[in-house]
Protein backbone atom coordinates (compact mmCIF):
# COMPACT_ATOMS: atom_id res chain seq x y z
CA UNK A 1 0.00 0.00 0.00
CA UNK A 2 1.31 3.45 -0.97
CA UNK A 3 1.97 6.52 1.57
CA UNK A 4 -1.06 8.26 -0.26
CA UNK A 5 -3.41 5.27 0.11
CA UNK A 6 -2.65 4.87 4.01
CA UNK A 7 -3.23 8.71 4.18
CA UNK A 8 -6.30 8.20 2.44
CA UNK A 9 -8.04 5.90 5.64
CA UNK A 10 -9.86 7.28 7.60
CA UNK A 11 -9.08 5.87 11.38
CA UNK A 12 -12.58 7.26 12.66
CA UNK A 13 -14.69 5.83 9.85
CA UNK A 14 -12.50 2.46 10.52
CA UNK A 15 -13.03 2.31 14.29
CA UNK A 16 -16.75 2.80 13.74
CA UNK A 17 -17.49 0.05 11.25
CA UNK A 18 -15.79 -2.22 13.76
CA UNK A 19 -17.65 -1.03 16.29
CA UNK A 20 -20.66 -1.39 13.75
CA UNK A 21 -20.06 -5.06 12.93
CA UNK A 22 -19.69 -5.74 16.84
CA UNK A 23 -22.80 -4.16 17.77
CA UNK A 24 -24.54 -6.83 14.56
CA UNK A 25 -22.71 -9.42 15.42
CA UNK A 26 -23.70 -9.43 19.18
CA UNK A 27 -27.53 -8.83 18.22
CA UNK A 28 -27.27 -11.99 16.44
CA UNK A 29 -25.82 -13.75 19.02
CA UNK A 30 -28.54 -12.03 21.34
CA UNK A 31 -31.33 -13.00 19.08
CA UNK A 32 -29.82 -16.64 19.06
CA UNK A 33 -31.10 -16.80 22.90
CA UNK A 34 -34.68 -17.34 21.55
CA UNK A 35 -33.88 -20.79 20.50
CA UNK A 36 -32.82 -21.47 24.32
CA UNK A 37 -35.76 -20.48 25.61
CA UNK A 38 -37.56 -22.29 23.59
CA UNK A 39 -35.66 -25.16 24.09
CA UNK A 40 -35.54 -24.36 27.96
CA UNK A 41 -39.16 -24.17 28.29
CA UNK A 42 -40.20 -26.94 26.13
CA UNK A 43 -38.31 -29.23 27.91
CA UNK A 44 -39.94 -27.73 30.95
CA UNK A 45 -43.09 -28.86 30.50
CA UNK A 46 -45.39 -31.43 29.70
CA UNK A 47 -45.47 -33.32 26.38
CA UNK A 48 -49.04 -32.32 26.04
CA UNK A 49 -48.21 -28.09 26.11
CA UNK A 50 -44.78 -28.33 23.87
CA UNK A 51 -46.38 -26.66 20.88
CA UNK A 52 -48.46 -24.21 22.75
CA UNK A 53 -44.85 -23.32 24.41
CA UNK A 54 -42.95 -23.21 21.06
CA UNK A 55 -45.77 -20.69 19.75
CA UNK A 56 -45.49 -18.70 22.35
CA UNK A 57 -41.47 -18.58 21.96
CA UNK A 58 -41.82 -17.91 18.25
CA UNK A 59 -44.77 -15.29 18.55
CA UNK A 60 -43.20 -13.29 21.75
CA UNK A 61 -40.38 -12.44 19.10
CA UNK A 62 -42.75 -11.95 16.23
CA UNK A 63 -45.05 -9.47 17.67
CA UNK A 64 -42.74 -7.84 20.45
CA UNK A 65 -40.15 -6.92 17.78
CA UNK A 66 -42.76 -5.51 15.16
CA UNK A 67 -44.62 -3.69 18.43
CA UNK A 68 -41.18 -2.06 19.57
CA UNK A 69 -40.62 -0.65 16.77
CA UNK A 70 -43.80 1.47 16.14
CA UNK A 71 -44.16 1.83 19.60
CA UNK A 72 -41.89 1.00 22.24
CA UNK A 73 -38.50 2.62 21.09
CA UNK A 74 -40.27 5.72 20.63
CA UNK A 75 -41.95 5.31 24.15
CA UNK A 76 -38.47 4.67 25.65
CA UNK A 77 -36.81 7.81 24.26
CA UNK A 78 -39.77 9.71 25.59
CA UNK A 79 -39.84 8.30 29.16
CA UNK A 80 -35.63 8.90 28.67
CA UNK A 81 -36.69 13.09 28.30
CA UNK A 82 -36.59 13.33 24.68
CA UNK A 83 -39.57 13.38 22.79
CA UNK A 84 -41.31 10.59 20.98
CA UNK A 85 -38.49 9.70 18.38
CA UNK A 86 -40.27 7.20 15.90
CA UNK A 87 -38.20 4.77 14.36
CA UNK A 88 -39.02 5.26 10.46
CA UNK A 89 -37.89 8.93 11.01
CA UNK A 90 -34.52 8.10 12.58
CA UNK A 91 -31.15 7.02 10.00
CA UNK A 92 -31.19 3.65 8.81
CA UNK A 93 -27.57 3.21 10.33
CA UNK A 94 -29.04 3.44 13.63
CA UNK A 95 -32.06 0.87 12.74
CA UNK A 96 -29.09 -1.89 12.93
CA UNK A 97 -27.13 -0.25 15.53
CA UNK A 98 -29.71 1.40 17.71
CA UNK A 99 -33.11 0.04 17.39
CA UNK A 100 -32.11 -3.49 16.41
CA UNK A 101 -29.60 -3.86 19.08
CA UNK A 102 -32.29 -2.75 21.45
CA UNK A 103 -34.87 -4.77 20.47
CA UNK A 104 -32.95 -8.39 20.91
CA UNK A 105 -33.09 -7.08 24.88
CA UNK A 106 -36.89 -5.87 24.87
CA UNK A 107 -37.17 -9.42 23.22
CA UNK A 108 -35.58 -11.24 26.24
CA UNK A 109 -37.34 -9.44 28.54
CA UNK A 110 -40.59 -10.25 27.15
CA UNK A 111 -40.29 -14.34 26.50
CA UNK A 112 -38.83 -14.66 30.17
CA UNK A 113 -42.42 -14.44 30.59
CA UNK A 114 -43.74 -17.09 28.89
CA UNK A 115 -42.17 -20.18 31.65
CA UNK A 116 -43.79 -18.68 34.31
CA UNK A 117 -47.27 -19.22 32.85
CA UNK A 118 -47.03 -22.41 31.03
CA UNK A 119 -49.81 -24.73 30.57
CA UNK A 120 -52.20 -22.62 31.42
CA UNK A 121 -52.45 -19.29 29.42
CA UNK A 122 -54.60 -18.65 27.08
CA UNK A 123 -52.70 -18.09 24.31
CA UNK A 124 -54.37 -14.12 22.74
CA UNK A 125 -53.81 -13.49 26.96
CA UNK A 126 -50.14 -13.90 26.56
CA UNK A 127 -49.62 -12.14 22.97
CA UNK A 128 -51.88 -9.40 23.98
CA UNK A 129 -49.88 -9.13 27.37
CA UNK A 130 -46.47 -9.49 25.01
CA UNK A 131 -48.03 -6.33 22.94
CA UNK A 132 -47.92 -4.08 26.19
CA UNK A 133 -44.98 -5.08 27.62
CA UNK A 134 -43.22 -4.17 23.93
CA UNK A 135 -44.69 -1.14 23.82
CA UNK A 136 -45.09 0.05 27.18
CA UNK A 137 -43.76 -1.99 30.51
CA UNK A 138 -40.35 -2.22 29.01
CA UNK A 139 -39.76 0.48 27.09
CA UNK A 140 -40.61 2.87 30.79
CA UNK A 141 -37.90 1.00 32.41
CA UNK A 142 -35.50 1.34 29.99
CA UNK A 143 -36.67 5.05 29.78
CA UNK A 144 -36.24 5.64 33.10
CA UNK A 145 -32.50 3.93 33.24
CA UNK A 146 -30.38 3.55 30.51
CA UNK A 147 -32.06 6.13 28.40
CA UNK A 148 -32.65 9.10 30.79
CA UNK A 149 -30.47 8.30 33.61
CA UNK A 150 -33.55 9.41 36.01
CA UNK A 151 -32.43 6.81 38.76
CA UNK A 152 -29.30 8.46 40.68
CA UNK A 153 -28.53 9.11 45.03
CA UNK A 154 -26.30 11.19 46.29
CA UNK A 155 -24.20 11.34 42.54
CA UNK A 156 -24.42 7.72 42.06
CA UNK A 157 -26.49 6.79 39.08
CA UNK A 158 -28.38 3.78 38.47
CA UNK A 159 -25.66 0.78 37.70
CA UNK A 160 -27.16 -1.92 35.13
CA UNK A 161 -24.57 -2.61 32.78
CA UNK A 162 -26.49 -5.37 30.18
CA UNK A 163 -29.82 -5.45 32.14
CA UNK A 164 -29.30 -8.03 34.42
CA UNK A 165 -32.73 -5.55 36.68
CA UNK A 166 -33.84 -3.96 33.86
CA UNK A 167 -34.51 -6.74 31.46
CA UNK A 168 -33.78 -10.27 33.69
CA UNK A 169 -35.28 -8.62 37.04
CA UNK A 170 -37.93 -7.44 35.40
CA UNK A 171 -38.72 -9.95 33.36
CA UNK A 172 -38.70 -12.46 36.22
CA UNK A 173 -40.89 -10.30 38.24
CA UNK A 174 -43.68 -9.83 35.47
CA UNK A 175 -43.34 -13.74 35.32
CA UNK A 176 -44.03 -13.97 38.92
CA UNK A 177 -46.61 -11.87 38.81
CA UNK A 178 -48.63 -12.95 35.77
CA UNK A 179 -47.99 -16.57 37.45
CA UNK A 180 -49.50 -14.98 40.74
CA UNK A 181 -52.99 -13.60 39.00
CA UNK A 182 -53.47 -17.19 36.95
CA UNK A 183 -53.09 -19.32 39.93
CA UNK A 184 -51.45 -22.73 39.81
CA UNK A 185 -51.80 -25.84 36.78
CA UNK A 186 -54.65 -28.18 38.23
CA UNK A 187 -53.57 -30.51 40.28
CA UNK A 188 -50.65 -28.54 41.52
CA UNK A 189 -51.41 -28.07 44.65
CA UNK A 190 -53.69 -30.06 46.45
CA UNK A 191 -56.84 -29.52 48.64
CA UNK A 192 -54.33 -28.80 52.30
CA UNK A 193 -52.14 -26.91 50.51
CA UNK A 194 -49.23 -28.92 50.10
CA UNK A 195 -47.53 -29.55 46.52
CA UNK A 196 -47.15 -31.94 43.67
CA UNK A 197 -44.31 -32.30 41.41
CA UNK A 198 -45.24 -31.78 37.81
CA UNK A 199 -41.90 -33.01 36.21
CA UNK A 200 -41.23 -31.52 32.62
CA UNK A 201 -41.07 -33.72 29.47
CA UNK A 202 -37.35 -33.68 28.55
CA UNK A 203 -34.36 -33.07 30.30
CA UNK A 204 -32.30 -33.00 26.97
CA UNK A 205 -34.39 -29.94 25.71
CA UNK A 206 -34.09 -28.11 29.05
CA UNK A 207 -29.88 -28.69 28.78
CA UNK A 208 -29.57 -27.90 25.40
CA UNK A 209 -31.82 -24.62 25.74
CA UNK A 210 -29.69 -23.70 29.08
CA UNK A 211 -26.39 -23.97 27.04
CA UNK A 212 -27.87 -22.24 23.75
CA UNK A 213 -28.95 -19.00 26.31
CA UNK A 214 -25.19 -19.50 28.05
CA UNK A 215 -24.03 -19.04 24.13
CA UNK A 216 -26.19 -15.79 23.18
CA UNK A 217 -25.20 -14.69 26.66
CA UNK A 218 -21.83 -13.63 25.65
CA UNK A 219 -23.33 -11.22 23.06
CA UNK A 220 -26.01 -10.05 25.77
CA UNK A 221 -22.81 -9.26 28.12
CA UNK A 222 -19.94 -9.09 26.28
CA UNK A 223 -21.66 -6.93 23.31
CA UNK A 224 -22.47 -4.40 25.59
CA UNK A 225 -19.04 -3.17 25.39
CA UNK A 226 -18.13 -1.53 22.68
CA UNK A 227 -14.89 -2.44 21.21
CA UNK A 228 -13.41 1.28 20.79
CA UNK A 229 -14.72 4.35 23.01
CA UNK A 230 -15.89 7.41 21.40
CA UNK A 231 -16.86 11.03 22.65
CA UNK A 232 -20.01 12.87 22.83
CA UNK A 233 -19.18 14.15 19.30
CA UNK A 234 -18.27 10.08 18.09
CA UNK A 235 -15.05 10.61 17.78
CA UNK A 236 -12.54 7.67 18.98
CA UNK A 237 -11.49 8.19 22.19
CA UNK A 238 -9.59 4.52 22.97
CA UNK A 239 -9.61 1.26 22.61
CA UNK A 240 -11.81 -0.50 24.92
CA UNK A 241 -10.17 -4.18 25.80
CA UNK A 242 -9.42 -3.54 29.33
CA UNK A 243 -13.74 -3.36 30.10
CA UNK A 244 -14.35 -6.03 26.82
CA UNK A 245 -11.98 -8.32 28.66
CA UNK A 246 -13.48 -7.58 32.40
CA UNK A 247 -17.17 -8.71 30.94
CA UNK A 248 -15.67 -11.71 29.42
CA UNK A 249 -14.16 -13.30 32.27
CA UNK A 250 -16.90 -12.12 34.70
CA UNK A 251 -19.47 -13.24 32.79
CA UNK A 252 -17.63 -16.92 32.52
CA UNK A 253 -16.62 -16.82 36.31
CA UNK A 254 -20.36 -16.12 36.99
CA UNK A 255 -21.40 -18.53 34.78
CA UNK A 256 -19.71 -21.33 36.27
CA UNK A 257 -20.01 -20.82 39.73
CA UNK A 258 -23.99 -20.63 39.75
CA UNK A 259 -24.09 -23.90 38.44
CA UNK A 260 -21.84 -25.03 41.08
CA UNK A 261 -23.22 -23.19 43.43
CA UNK A 262 -27.47 -24.69 43.02
CA UNK A 263 -25.66 -27.94 42.40
CA UNK A 264 -24.32 -27.57 45.47
CA UNK A 265 -27.19 -26.62 47.58
CA UNK A 266 -29.51 -29.47 46.32
CA UNK A 267 -26.67 -31.66 47.16
CA UNK A 268 -26.27 -30.91 50.15
CA UNK A 269 -30.21 -30.84 50.78
CA UNK A 270 -31.13 -33.97 49.27
CA UNK A 271 -27.80 -36.15 48.55
CA UNK A 272 -28.31 -35.74 45.12
CA UNK A 273 -27.08 -33.43 42.51
CA UNK A 274 -29.93 -32.61 40.63
CA UNK A 275 -29.43 -32.10 36.72
CA UNK A 276 -32.48 -29.26 36.15
CA UNK A 277 -31.05 -27.34 39.05
CA UNK A 278 -27.20 -27.11 37.80
CA UNK A 279 -28.98 -26.38 34.52
CA UNK A 280 -31.01 -23.04 36.23
CA UNK A 281 -28.19 -22.37 38.02
CA UNK A 282 -25.43 -21.68 35.64
CA UNK A 283 -28.63 -19.48 34.19
CA UNK A 284 -28.82 -17.60 37.40
CA UNK A 285 -25.00 -16.88 37.87
CA UNK A 286 -25.21 -15.25 34.46
CA UNK A 287 -28.46 -13.32 35.59
CA UNK A 288 -26.35 -12.20 39.17
CA UNK A 289 -23.55 -10.78 36.78
CA UNK A 290 -25.44 -8.63 34.24
CA UNK A 291 -25.88 -5.90 35.76
CA UNK A 292 -22.26 -5.59 36.74
CA UNK A 293 -19.57 -7.68 34.75
CA UNK A 294 -18.13 -4.11 33.57
CA UNK A 295 -17.51 -3.49 37.19
CA UNK A 296 -16.73 -6.55 39.27
CA UNK A 297 -13.65 -7.72 40.41
CA UNK A 298 -12.83 -11.42 39.49
CA UNK A 299 -13.53 -12.17 43.36
CA UNK A 300 -16.70 -10.53 43.28
CA UNK A 301 -17.65 -12.66 39.94
CA UNK A 302 -16.81 -15.73 41.63
CA UNK A 303 -19.22 -14.55 44.54
CA UNK A 304 -21.99 -13.06 43.20
CA UNK A 305 -22.21 -16.61 40.73
CA UNK A 306 -21.87 -18.58 43.58
CA UNK A 307 -24.85 -16.59 45.61
CA UNK A 308 -26.96 -16.36 42.42
CA UNK A 309 -26.48 -19.75 42.04
CA UNK A 310 -27.42 -20.83 46.08
CA UNK A 311 -30.21 -18.78 46.62
CA UNK A 312 -32.06 -20.84 43.52
CA UNK A 313 -33.50 -23.84 45.39
CA UNK A 314 -34.09 -21.50 48.21
CA UNK A 315 -35.75 -18.85 46.23
CA UNK A 316 -37.69 -21.41 44.20
CA UNK A 317 -38.92 -23.44 47.43
CA UNK A 318 -40.29 -19.92 49.31
CA UNK A 319 -42.10 -19.78 45.76
CA UNK A 320 -43.59 -22.96 45.50
CA UNK A 321 -44.58 -23.55 49.02
CA UNK A 322 -45.16 -20.18 50.64
CA UNK A 323 -45.96 -17.73 47.94
CA UNK A 324 -48.00 -21.24 46.64
CA UNK A 325 -47.39 -19.40 43.12
CA UNK A 326 -46.63 -22.16 40.47
CA UNK A 327 -43.98 -20.85 38.66
CA UNK A 328 -43.33 -23.84 36.14
CA UNK A 329 -40.01 -22.96 34.43
CA UNK A 330 -38.70 -21.02 37.80
CA UNK A 331 -38.30 -17.76 36.06
CA UNK A 332 -38.22 -15.57 39.54
CA UNK A 333 -35.20 -17.69 40.91
CA UNK A 334 -33.42 -17.63 38.00
CA UNK A 335 -33.98 -14.35 36.45
CA UNK A 336 -35.56 -12.33 39.08
CA UNK A 337 -34.09 -12.82 42.41
CA UNK A 338 -30.90 -13.63 41.09
CA UNK A 339 -30.99 -10.42 38.97
CA UNK A 340 -31.90 -8.19 41.61
CA UNK A 341 -28.73 -9.92 43.96
CA UNK A 342 -26.73 -8.80 41.09
CA UNK A 343 -27.66 -5.54 40.73
CA UNK A 344 -27.32 -4.89 44.77
CA UNK A 345 -24.39 -6.51 44.87
CA UNK A 346 -22.21 -3.32 42.04
CA UNK A 347 -20.82 -1.49 45.35
CA UNK A 348 -19.41 -3.98 47.20
CA UNK A 349 -17.84 -6.44 44.47
CA UNK A 350 -17.11 -3.14 41.69
CA UNK A 351 -12.98 -2.81 41.29
CA UNK A 352 -11.87 0.43 42.51
CA UNK A 353 -11.15 2.49 39.72
CA UNK A 354 -13.73 0.76 37.66
CA UNK A 355 -16.44 2.19 40.22
CA UNK A 356 -14.68 5.74 39.95
CA UNK A 357 -15.14 5.73 36.38
CA UNK A 358 -19.27 4.93 36.64
CA UNK A 359 -20.20 6.95 39.56
CA UNK A 360 -17.20 8.92 40.26
CA UNK A 361 -16.92 10.10 44.09
CA UNK A 362 -20.09 8.75 45.23
CA UNK A 363 -20.13 6.78 48.64
CA UNK A 364 -21.18 2.91 48.58
CA UNK A 365 -23.72 4.10 50.79
CA UNK A 366 -25.10 6.33 48.40
CA UNK A 367 -24.16 4.02 45.50
CA UNK A 368 -26.11 0.72 47.35
CA UNK A 369 -29.25 3.41 48.06
CA UNK A 370 -29.20 3.78 44.15
CA UNK A 371 -29.17 0.13 43.14
CA UNK A 372 -31.71 0.03 45.92
CA UNK A 373 -33.99 2.15 44.12
CA UNK A 374 -33.27 1.23 40.52
CA UNK A 375 -34.85 -2.63 42.43
CA UNK A 376 -37.75 -1.10 44.24
CA UNK A 377 -38.92 1.14 41.30
CA UNK A 378 -38.56 -1.14 38.41
CA UNK A 379 -39.62 -3.73 40.83
CA UNK A 380 -43.07 -1.96 41.58
CA UNK A 381 -43.67 -0.68 38.06
CA UNK A 382 -43.32 -3.93 36.94
CA UNK A 383 -45.47 -5.96 39.66
CA UNK A 384 -48.23 -2.97 38.96
CA UNK A 385 -48.33 -2.81 35.61
CA UNK A 386 -48.28 -6.68 34.66
CA UNK A 387 -50.96 -7.14 37.90
CA UNK A 388 -53.40 -4.78 36.20
CA UNK A 389 -52.91 -5.85 32.92
CA UNK A 390 -53.92 -10.03 33.74
CA UNK A 391 -56.12 -9.17 36.26
CA UNK A 392 -58.14 -7.32 33.12
CA UNK A 393 -57.44 -10.47 31.28
CA UNK A 394 -58.85 -12.46 34.00
CA UNK A 395 -62.35 -10.40 34.92
CA UNK A 396 -63.45 -10.66 31.04
CA UNK A 397 -62.40 -14.48 31.46
CA UNK A 398 -60.00 -14.52 29.02
CA UNK A 399 -56.52 -15.43 31.04
CA UNK A 400 -56.78 -18.82 31.24
CA UNK A 401 -57.82 -21.64 29.27
CA UNK A 402 -61.04 -24.05 30.45
CA UNK A 403 -59.75 -26.76 32.23
CA UNK A 404 -61.08 -29.54 30.24
CA UNK A 405 -58.70 -27.74 27.34
CA UNK A 406 -56.18 -27.80 30.35
CA UNK A 407 -56.48 -31.45 30.69
CA UNK A 408 -56.35 -32.20 27.58
CA UNK A 409 -53.47 -30.08 26.52
CA UNK A 410 -52.62 -26.85 24.98
CA UNK A 411 -51.19 -28.31 22.15
CA UNK A 412 -54.45 -29.87 20.70
CA UNK A 413 -56.86 -27.41 22.77
CA UNK A 414 -55.42 -23.99 21.37
CA UNK A 415 -53.24 -25.22 18.51
CA UNK A 416 -54.83 -28.61 17.09
CA UNK A 417 -51.82 -29.92 16.50
CA UNK A 418 -49.92 -32.83 18.74
CA UNK A 419 -45.96 -32.40 19.18
CA UNK A 420 -45.52 -35.75 19.58
CA UNK A 421 -48.46 -37.75 17.13
CA UNK A 422 -48.14 -41.49 17.61
CA UNK A 423 -50.79 -42.85 15.05
CA UNK A 424 -52.52 -40.95 12.22
CA UNK A 425 -53.14 -41.36 8.45
CA UNK A 426 -56.36 -42.48 6.56
CA UNK A 427 -59.93 -41.65 6.70
CA UNK A 428 -60.75 -41.53 10.78
CA UNK A 429 -63.57 -44.03 11.76
CA UNK A 430 -65.71 -43.23 14.32
CA UNK A 431 -65.14 -46.12 17.53
CA UNK A 432 -68.66 -47.16 19.65
CA UNK A 433 -69.35 -44.00 21.64
CA UNK A 434 -67.07 -42.15 19.63
CA UNK A 435 -67.73 -38.74 17.81
CA UNK A 436 -65.84 -37.71 14.43
CA UNK A 437 -63.10 -35.75 15.40
CA UNK A 438 -64.00 -32.06 14.92
CA UNK A 439 -60.88 -29.63 14.93
CA UNK A 440 -63.67 -26.26 14.61
CA UNK A 441 -65.33 -27.42 17.84
CA UNK A 442 -62.18 -28.10 19.58
CA UNK A 443 -60.74 -25.23 18.72
CA UNK A 444 -63.37 -23.37 20.08
CA UNK A 445 -63.02 -22.06 23.35
CA UNK A 446 -65.51 -18.94 24.19
CA UNK B 1 -58.42 -78.13 9.64
CA UNK B 2 -56.92 -82.07 9.69
CA UNK B 3 -56.68 -83.95 12.62
CA UNK B 4 -53.02 -83.81 12.68
CA UNK B 5 -53.30 -80.12 12.83
CA UNK B 6 -55.57 -80.40 15.96
CA UNK B 7 -53.40 -81.76 17.89
CA UNK B 8 -50.38 -79.49 17.16
CA UNK B 9 -51.68 -76.46 19.97
CA UNK B 10 -50.62 -72.95 19.30
CA UNK B 11 -49.89 -71.39 22.25
CA UNK B 12 -48.92 -67.79 23.16
CA UNK B 13 -46.11 -66.80 25.55
CA UNK B 14 -46.59 -63.33 27.24
CA UNK B 15 -43.93 -62.46 29.58
CA UNK B 16 -43.28 -59.10 30.97
CA UNK B 17 -39.49 -58.70 32.03
CA UNK B 18 -36.70 -55.76 32.69
CA UNK B 19 -35.80 -53.70 30.01
CA UNK B 20 -32.15 -54.65 30.22
CA UNK B 21 -32.73 -57.99 30.29
CA UNK B 22 -33.85 -57.90 26.52
CA UNK B 23 -31.13 -58.69 24.92
CA UNK B 24 -30.59 -62.00 26.71
CA UNK B 25 -34.12 -63.35 26.52
CA UNK B 26 -33.60 -62.79 22.67
CA UNK B 27 -30.62 -64.50 22.86
CA UNK B 28 -32.21 -67.68 24.86
CA UNK B 29 -35.34 -67.79 22.33
CA UNK B 30 -32.97 -68.33 19.92
CA UNK B 31 -31.25 -71.40 21.46
CA UNK B 32 -34.84 -72.69 21.63
CA UNK B 33 -35.95 -72.01 17.90
CA UNK B 34 -38.57 -69.76 18.41
CA UNK B 35 -36.92 -66.43 17.61
CA UNK B 36 -39.52 -64.77 16.41
CA UNK B 37 -41.21 -62.30 19.00
CA UNK B 38 -42.86 -58.91 19.22
CA UNK B 39 -41.69 -56.67 21.76
CA UNK B 40 -43.62 -53.60 23.38
CA UNK B 41 -42.86 -50.92 26.27
CA UNK B 42 -45.58 -50.89 29.04
CA UNK B 43 -45.30 -49.66 32.89
CA UNK B 44 -46.44 -51.70 35.59
CA UNK B 45 -46.89 -52.54 39.21
CA UNK B 46 -45.78 -55.99 40.66
CA UNK B 47 -43.87 -56.72 43.65
CA UNK B 48 -40.55 -54.63 42.73
CA UNK B 49 -40.91 -51.29 45.30
CA UNK B 50 -41.83 -48.05 44.34
CA UNK B 51 -39.01 -46.01 43.79
CA UNK B 52 -38.43 -42.29 44.14
CA UNK B 53 -38.31 -39.77 40.99
CA UNK B 54 -36.75 -35.79 41.11
CA UNK B 55 -37.50 -32.88 39.22
CA UNK B 56 -36.34 -29.67 39.80
CA UNK B 57 -34.83 -31.61 43.64
CA UNK B 58 -38.12 -32.34 44.81
CA UNK B 59 -39.14 -35.99 44.90
CA UNK B 60 -42.26 -37.79 43.54
CA UNK B 61 -43.39 -41.48 43.82
CA UNK B 62 -42.73 -43.89 40.75
CA UNK B 63 -44.62 -47.05 41.40
CA UNK B 64 -45.33 -48.35 37.62
CA UNK B 65 -41.69 -49.66 36.65
CA UNK B 66 -40.63 -49.55 33.03
CA UNK B 67 -40.97 -53.22 31.64
CA UNK B 68 -41.17 -55.02 28.17
CA UNK B 69 -43.97 -56.86 27.40
CA UNK B 70 -42.72 -60.00 24.63
CA UNK B 71 -45.60 -61.61 22.97
CA UNK B 72 -44.16 -64.85 21.23
CA UNK B 73 -46.55 -67.70 19.36
CA UNK B 74 -45.40 -71.05 18.86
CA UNK B 75 -46.79 -74.21 17.29
CA UNK B 76 -44.52 -76.73 17.05
CA UNK B 77 -41.95 -75.66 19.94
CA UNK B 78 -42.78 -76.60 23.61
CA UNK B 79 -44.19 -73.67 25.10
CA UNK B 80 -42.64 -74.91 27.96
CA UNK B 81 -39.25 -74.44 26.16
CA UNK B 82 -40.51 -71.31 25.34
CA UNK B 83 -41.20 -70.34 29.02
CA UNK B 84 -38.03 -71.55 30.67
CA UNK B 85 -36.27 -69.74 27.41
CA UNK B 86 -37.55 -66.53 29.07
CA UNK B 87 -36.93 -67.23 32.67
CA UNK B 88 -33.44 -67.95 31.99
CA UNK B 89 -32.96 -65.29 29.96
CA UNK B 90 -34.79 -62.15 32.27
CA UNK B 91 -34.02 -63.98 36.23
CA UNK B 92 -31.79 -61.83 38.11
CA UNK B 93 -33.65 -63.29 41.48
CA UNK B 94 -34.82 -59.20 42.80
CA UNK B 95 -37.66 -58.36 42.60
CA UNK B 96 -39.20 -56.67 40.06
CA UNK B 97 -37.84 -59.78 37.56
CA UNK B 98 -41.36 -59.95 35.52
CA UNK B 99 -44.00 -62.36 34.87
CA UNK B 100 -44.80 -65.16 32.27
CA UNK B 101 -48.07 -65.62 31.01
CA UNK B 102 -49.46 -68.84 28.56
CA UNK B 103 -52.66 -68.62 26.51
CA UNK B 104 -54.43 -71.25 24.51
CA UNK B 105 -54.56 -69.03 20.94
CA UNK B 106 -57.62 -70.16 19.07
CA UNK B 107 -56.37 -69.76 15.25
CA UNK B 108 -53.30 -68.10 12.92
CA UNK B 109 -53.48 -66.77 9.94
CA UNK B 110 -50.28 -65.74 7.74
CA UNK B 111 -51.45 -62.20 6.06
CA UNK B 112 -48.99 -62.65 3.20
CA UNK B 113 -49.70 -66.30 2.16
CA UNK B 114 -53.32 -66.76 3.85
CA UNK B 115 -52.42 -69.76 5.52
CA UNK B 116 -54.43 -71.13 8.35
CA UNK B 117 -53.53 -72.53 11.63
CA UNK B 118 -50.69 -73.98 12.87
CA UNK B 119 -48.47 -73.83 9.96
CA UNK B 120 -49.64 -70.25 9.89
CA UNK B 121 -46.99 -69.78 12.93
Amino acid sequence: MTYELLQAVDVGAVASSVNFTWILVVTFLIFFMHAGFAMLEAGQVRSKNVANQLTKNLLTWSVGVVVFFLIGAGVSSLVGGGSFSWVPNSSPGSWASSWLYGAVFAMTAATIVSGAVAGRAKLRAYVAYTFLLAAVIYPVVTGLTWAGGHISFGGAVFQDFAGGMIVHGMGGIAGLTAAKVLGPRMGRYNEDGSANVIPGHSMTFAVLGTLILAFGWYGFNVGTAAIFNTDASGAITSFNGAVVGRVALTTTLAMAMGAIGAGSVAWARTGKVDTLYVANGLLAGLVGITAIPNASTWWGALAVGLLAGAQLPFVFEFVEKTLKIDDVCAVFPVHGSAGVLGTLAFPFVAESSRYSALVGDASMVSSFIAQLAGVVIIGAWTIAATALVWYGFKMVGQARVTPEHEQEGLDVSEHGVETYPEFGGGESVVADGGSPANFSEVNNDD
Amino acid sequence: MTDEDEEREIKMIVAMVRPDKLGDVKQSLAEVGAPSLTVTNVSGRGSQPAKKGQWRGEEYVVDLHQKVKIETVVADIPANDVVEAIKEGAHTGEPGDGKIFVIDVEDAVQVRTGERGPDAV
